[in-house]
């Protein structure tokens, strides 16, 4: 079947009225948390988990999955509402949208101008962003399903490595915490042996740890902790805030002047999302930065250019929709938030990465057909309304806050009634506020906790098959290449140390 | 800053520590029989908890060559105080909430009633009115909507939750 046809199947999936219905829900549950500070989309998603396991119960996994990424869609839509209008980002991928989206709502006085140019381009974006996913992640698939176990293990090291490598503040810290993921997910019984593993005798520690209540703890309980502990939103400056038709012109027109720039950086923006483990916050950011690179009028950057709204916005969908690309086609996490839809995956009993496309078609194809709708939805919504959204931001602190504790609480309950998961989530909870405290980044902690089983099995598989000679990894050349830019990606943070030594002492 | 850094890095290495010795027995490959790929179940979490050990002792020692330029960790006593009133009160209410003593409902309305009206200091109805509310739509969304069954208190069935 091809591309099209499938594609027009998966439609036919979407457009099912109980599938559009969660697409919905999914995407205003996502700008309503897109719109709260200390609530992100990957927490969102993380928090809503539990719940896509009823609908994928009573409706279809496919249901439940269209519902997950609405939430991140949306909440790539709402974060950015309360950047431009309060210069307060509502997502940590909405803070490039500070330098220019809050000038030119505040200075230039033009809030609606500056609002409909980052939903406009986050569409724009996007709807390049999955014109590529539809069209690549197949042939990506169809590549991967050739791969053996040594061949995935390469992969695995390479997803390990660009989270190290690209974009780590302290790289020794996203290899601490690559390594304690990797620690955690080995905890329990071994596959191959059957032999127990770091139980400590403690017969609840034999099953392993959950990966969902360690993620909802992570990112639901411990968000809200650092971001109760910043305290300090208090004062926020009223901007009125409507996004009216003579906005929509103007910024179509800005937009028809801007539309290679926009459609370049939703490309960039898709390939840099699909390499694994950098999402839509990394994207924006490359956005702002080749936006201001590539502009004649640089010294306008800053200042409410609406090239640097719309840029770093364009990009910032574009990865989020990139980071599916190694989900789908090859069982890698692209970003955060997509490892924590891959625990979905796994617990609606669908095996993420290439042989979806198999045996799975209506799911792949009918998220993809949901991405479509989603971004359409979510920008008809977001043109429309702006003032509503703003209002969240009025929400009461202090009913809120106990509110996402407690239904993280019956998340990470409700996934096996066990009150051994809510432990589980606290204990991480703290642990993921004071790692985010202490600096260390969450991300690589998160992916390898998903990986980590997986990256096991194929590793021995693969020295099984080769009676422990090492050198299986180097016969196949797809392995030999992937490890190789493995190191070489491993070597850029002590490249770049050295050149900034060298430069110092010159 | 810097205390709490080398401290954080120090709790990482004790527990790769630990976690390396309860695998050590399979830490190198053997060429006994029966064993698939000459691999025991330790040797993966073996050098896993090895790799968290070696990141350590790096960050540990690159903390304290550099220069400590942030202050504390905590703004001020205040802060600490508070994270306490969140903290502490989040664990009790989910202890309480097994079955086998309050249960779901009863320690969600106590813990929102005690934020709202003890952290956030929002007036006394409110707060009330809110720990009222809140275990409600929980309970028409999880119980009634998606049929989800959350802990009931030791008193079940005799008072409905």
């Amino acid at each position: 079947m091809d591309v099209l046809g499938s594609l027009a199947g998966g439609f036919a999936t979407a457009l099912q009225a109980n599938n559009v219905l969660f697409l919905l829900a999914g995407c205003i549950l996502g700008l309503i948390i897109g719109v709260l500070p200390g609530l992100g989309g990957t927490s969102g998603v993380a928090i809503l988990l539990p719940i896509s396991v009823y609908i994928a119960r009573d409706n279809s996994a496919t249901t439940a999955i269209i519902f997950l990424a609405g939430i991140y869609w949306g909440a790539l839509f709402g974060g950015v509402v309360t950047s431009i209008l309060f210069n307060i980002p509502g997502e940590p991928w909405a803070v490039a949208l500070l330098f220019d989206g809050y000038p030119l709502a505040k200075r230039k006085g033009k809030p609606g101008v500056a609002l409909a140019s980052s939903f406009m381009a986050s569409w724009v974006g996007a709807l390049f962003a999955t014109i590529l996913l539809t069209f690549l992640a197949k042939e990506l698939a169809d590549v991967a399903l050739r791969f053996g176990p040594a061949e995935l293990f390469a992969v695995f090291v390479l997803s390990f490595a660009t989270l190290i490598g690209l974009g780590a503040e302290s790289p020794m810290k996203a290899v601490m915490m690559v390594a304690f993921g990797l620690l955690l997910a080995a905890i329990g019984f071994d596959t191959i042996t059957g032999e127990p593993r770091l139980a400590f005798g403690q017969i609840s520690l034999l099953s392993g740890i959950g990966f969902v209540p360690v993620t909802i703890g992570l990112f639901g309980i411990g968000e809200i902790i650092a971001s109760a502990d910043e305290a300090g939103i208090g004062y926020v400056e009223k901007i009125a805030a409507r996004v009216g038709l003579k906005d929509i012109l103007e910024t179509f027109a800005a937009l028809r002047k801007r539309i290679w720039l926009v459609i370049a950086n939703g490309v960039i923006g898709f390939f840099f999302g699909s390499l694994p483990g950098h999402g839509a916050t990394a994207g924006s950011f490359l956005g702002y930065g080749l936006a201001r690179q590539w502009a004649r009028n640089k010294e306008d950057f800053g200042k409410g250019e609406i090239s640097g709204i719309m840029a770093p916005q364009a990009a910032a969908d574009a990865s989020a929709v990139g980071s599916l690309v190694p989900m789908l086609a090859l069982g890698v996490p692209g970003s955060p938030t997509s490892a924590v839809m891959m625990a979905g995956l796994f617990i609606w009993g669908l095996q993420p990465g290439p042989l979806l496309f198999i045996d799975h078609p209506d799911f792949v194809w009918g998220l993809m057909a949901s991405i479509y709708l989603g971004h359409l939805l979510t920008f008809l919504i977001c043109l429309t309304a702006v003032p509503l959204l703003a209002m969240i931001m009025r929400a009461p602190h202090g009913i809120l806050t106990p509110f996402i504790v407690i239904i993280s609480v019956i998340g990470a309950y409700s996934l096996n009634n066990d009150m051994k998961d809510v432990a589980i989530t606290i204990v991480f909870g703290i642990i993921g506020y004071w790692l985010r405290k202490m600096k260390y980044p969450l991300a690589p902690l998160v992916v390898a906790l998903v990986l980590g089983d997986s990256t096991e099995r194929e590793l021995r598989k693969a020295l099984i098959g080769s009676q422990g000679e090492w050198s299986v990894f180097f016969v196949s050349p797809i392995s030999a290449i992937l490890i190789a830019l493995a190191v070489v990606l491993l070597a850029l943070p002590l490249i770049g140390q050295l050149r900034r030594r060298g430069t110092a002492q010159a | 800053m810097r205390p709490y850094q080398v401290a954080t890095a120090a709790i990482f290495l004790l527990i790769a520590a630990v976690a390396m010795f309860d695998t050590r027995s399979g830490a190198l490959p053997t060429s006994a029989a029966g064993v698939p790929g000459g691999l025991r179940g330790g040797w993966y979490p073996f050098w896993s908890g090895a790799v968290v050990a070696v990141a350590a002792i790096v960050v540990g020692a690159q903390t304290l060559r550099r220069p400590d330029t942030e202050p504390g960790v905590f703004k001020d006593r205040g802060a600490v105080l508070y994270l306490a009133k969140f903290i502490l009160p989040m664990i009790v209410t989910t202890y309480l909430m097994s079955d086998k003593l309050l249960g779901f409902y009863v320690a969600t309305a106590a813990y929102v009633a005690y934020y709202a009206g003890l952290v956030a200091r929002y007036r006394w109805y409110w707060a009330v009115l809110a720990g009222i509310a809140i275990p409600l739509v929980i309970y028409l969304v999880f119980e009634v909507a998606f049929k989800a069954l959350l802990p009931k208190s030791v008193f079940y069935p005799t008072t409905p939750f």
